[in-house]
């Protein structure tokens, strides 16, 4: 990499996108008045159902996060472009982010709808496989230094985990099945629904921005010193 | 597929089962692990009749997956020395044909190790498998494929990699849950403890499996090697 390419790339990304950041601080105030505030008491579940609001966006972003990693690693795979790969760990660390707020949020929510923490039930273990997945593809990229076979390695598994999870689906479906599924929503609710889920998208997408620029940072400064340990020997 | 495919695929798969063969290294020290995992299997889980029935399947599908682990770790192993992979990688042998080689040796190892597992376990928990035996066969050959078309294109990453013995099995798990789901409902179909679905079913669906995962590996199979 010459010095007019590191130059460029560090433009392009050291730019803080401080809109995005007070867009997405004054959403989460927003979104903690919507759920504790505005939104009305379910009948049945109470206050524990206000955990749905974070649970289900979430949730879908968690999903989201995963399959973006999955088409950035397979695009890495063909092109070799750093740029795509670091991309993908960006976003597979996002989801998992996101991913522990399902984790954590589902169990509190299960506890108090059928009074037990865990519940061998087709999406929660989904959620749980796929959070596997990519804990393992986060591992991997974190301890399994930075040369290009690691990062072909976690590419080829983010390609294979993502589409294995339809037949995991499947599998725990037809094994064992009961979720919470077309809960019929007050119109206030849904107000709340997509306004939190709005919010979430754009702290998704800052964060996504923010990751993938310490991680083209990281490797701007690692080129850099490359260099200099070159020219200083 | 071009033309070098088939003469590329059968001169590695008749190297590797040669090598098998003679030295027998993998078959017999994965057989025995596979023995003694059986054993430990059987102390942990031996109950009454109705228990053993009901905890078999998962003892052989564990078991399936703890030896698959090991014996496609050992894959690449062999070729690591004298850097006999590279060679291999630079030949102009189709990536494909190596790929389809060593799952196919792979293949062939696991279902030895199972065909001394699976009956060792019916002794030991006192289960008749004779009623459904082509069932369970067909269940378990469809596995090993299974986990042989995911663990097979991984085992080459990991051969570069810091800890290629921790690495393999962690990463290959999560991936094989459906067979693992599968497998284990099926043959439970079949010991009739239970009756949620047929295991043709379950069959099916490691084989739509096996098809899919089988499909991308070879289509990915091409860049993993590429140094």
């Amino acid at each position: 990499m010459n010095h007019k390419d590191l130059e460029s790339q560090s433009n392009a990304s050291t730019k803080i996108p401080i809109l995005w950041i007070i867009l997405g601080a004054l959403g989460m105030f927003l979104a903690h008045y919507l759920v504790f505030i505005y939104a009305p008491m379910e009948t049945t579940m109470r206050a524990a159902q206000r955990i749905f609001y974070f649970h289900l966006p979430s949730a879908w972003l968690c999903y989201i996060g995963f399959i973006m990693c999955a088409g950035w690693s397979l695009r890495y795979l063909m092109t070799q472009n750093p740029k795509h790969d670091a991309l993908a760990l960006a976003s597979a660390e996002v989801g998992l982010t996101f991913g522990v707020i399902v984790l954590t949020t589902g169990p509190l929510w299960a506890r108090a709808a059928w009074g037990v923490w865990w519940k061998w039930e087709p999406r929660l273990t989904t959620m749980a496989i796929l959070f596997l997945i990519f804990t393992c593809y986060w591992v991997i990229r974190s301890f399994g230094g930075d040369n290009a076979g690691v990062r072909r390695f976690g590419a080829v598994l983010a390609v294979l985990g993502a589409p294995n999870i339809f037949f995991v689906h499947v599998a725990v479906t037809r094994w064992r099945g009961d979720h919470p599924n077309n809960i019929g929503l007050e119109p206030e609710m849904r107000v709340v629904l997509y306004s939190c889920l709005l919010i979430f998208i754009i702290l998704f997408s800052l964060l996504v921005r923010l990751r993938y620029r310490v991680h083209t940072e990281e490797r701007t400064v690692s080129a850099l010193s490359r260099r200099l340990s070159r020219i200083g020997g | 597929m071009s033309a070098q495919f088939w003469p590329c695929f059968k001169a590695i798969l008749k190297k590797d089962l040669k090598i098998e063969l003679r030295s027998k290294e993998t078959l017999a020290t994965v057989s025995l692990f596979g023995v003694v995992l059986t054993f430990l299997f059987a102390f942990g889980f031996m109950g009454d009749p109705a228990t053993n029935l009901a905890v078999a399947p998962g003892v052989l599908w564990a078991a399936l997956l703890f030896t698959g682990s090991l014996s496609v770790g050992r894959t690449f192993a062999r070729e690591q020395e004298n850097s006999a992979f590279t060679a291999l990688a630079l030949s102009p042998a189709p990536r494909s044909a190596i790929l389809a080689a060593k799952v196919l040796v792979n293949i062939a190892v696991m279902l030895g190790v199972m065909l001394v597992i699976t009956p060792l376990l019916a002794i030991l928990m006192h289960i008749d498998l004779s009623t459904n035996l082509f069932a369970l066969m067909s269940l378990i050959t469809l596995s090993t494929v299974g986990f042989a078309l995911v663990a097979t294109p991984l085992a080459v990453m990991a051969v570069g990699a810091r800890f290629p013995e921790v690495l393999l099995p962690m990463v290959v798990f999560p991936l094989v849950t459906p067979v693992m789901i599968c497998g284990v409902r099926g043959s439970a179909a079949l010991l009739g403890t239970s009756a949620d679905l047929d295991y043709l079913a379950w069959t099916q669906m490691i084989l739509a499996f096996d098809m899919m995962i089988g499909g991308g590996a070879f289509f990915l199979f091409d860049w993993m090697v590429s140094e």
